[in-house]
């Protein structure tokens, strides 16, 4: 049993990380503030069902997933698809490292070609079903259990996901490069 | 049995993630200490994935901070 009295001080540090989450799945800073109020209005309400010395962030972060699917997902009621094809495995790295015709040692120089908005946007375009265990696991650093319980879905489920969202969030960036010509021989 | 690059690429994001075996991890780290281009894929992903981190993170803004304080008091005032 947790008490009321410290929720402020035990989860406030955790605002931070709660607001850049909610912000990559509503994509809109309004939507975003409305997801993390309510979700610490419901955590602060629910804390005595909260176990002491257990995930604290995992906690909060699962109330946020619900508070934003319950909010904004209740009427995309067909999962969406991300049309793949058969992406390659290793696609950016692949495709970045024909383009500069440079040696493997280049992976670094070759990620500086991307600002973080590029990042954030080819995220952003990822459907809710990619982007969620890519944000759980790339940001947040769950585990895929702990994926798996936020998500409601089999540990298999969020392995898939995951490896379709990074595929579909690589083939994003590959796309940004190439119409940025990133993609001739190095000069 | 497949190739030691086969491996290693199957696995990358087990790895990364912190999601894998014992084994399998030993496997892979012997492979990366003979296959550069292996290497090269390694940093390369392990680079993107912190990267992803780093961009996805905003500070709150500080309305929406004082905002949520108010709320708790309003809260705890109300002796829920």
């Amino acid at each position: 049993m947790a008490d009321q009295a410290t929720f402020e001080e035990q989860a406030m540090p955790f605002a931070g990380q709660l607001y850049s989450a909610a912000l990559r799945m509503t994509r809109n800073p309004s939507d975003a503030e409305d997801v993390v109020q309510e979700t610490y209005l419901k955590a602060f309400r629910a804390f005595g069902s909260f176990q002491d010395g257990t995930n604290l962030k995992a906690w909060l972060y699962r109330i946020l997933t619900n508070t934003y699917i319950n909010k904004y997902r209740k009427k995309q009621r067909r999962p969406s698809e991300v049309e793949l094809g058969e992406l390659q495995d290793l696609y950016l790295y692949r495709r970045m490292g024909e383009a500069s015709g440079a040696s493997v040692s280049a992976e670094e120089d070759a990620l500086a070609n991307f600002v973080d908005t590029d990042i954030v946007h080819a995220l952003e375009s990822l459907p809710d079903n990619f982007r969620m265990p890519v944000l759980m696991a790339d940001v947040e650093g769950f585990s895929y259990k702990e994926i798996a319980e936020m998500l409601d879905v089999p540990i298999g489920t969020v392995m898939s996901r995951l490896h379709r969202g990074r595929k579909a969030l690589q083939k994003k960036l590959w796309s940004v490069a190439e119409a940025r010509g990133m993609t001739g021989p190095a000069s | 049995m497949k190739s030691g690059c086969d491996h290693a690429v199957e696995y990358i994001y087990h790895y990364l993630d912190g999601e894998i075996s014992w084994t399998r991890e030993q496997r892979i780290r012997w492979h990366l200490r003979r296959c550069r281009d292996c290497v090269g894929a390694y940093d390369f992903e392990a680079g993107l994935k912190s990267a992803i981190a780093r961009a996805a993170r905003t500070d709150v803004p500080p309305e929406l901070f004082t905002r949520l304080q108010t709320l708790l008091e309003q809260e705890i005032g109300n002796g829920s």
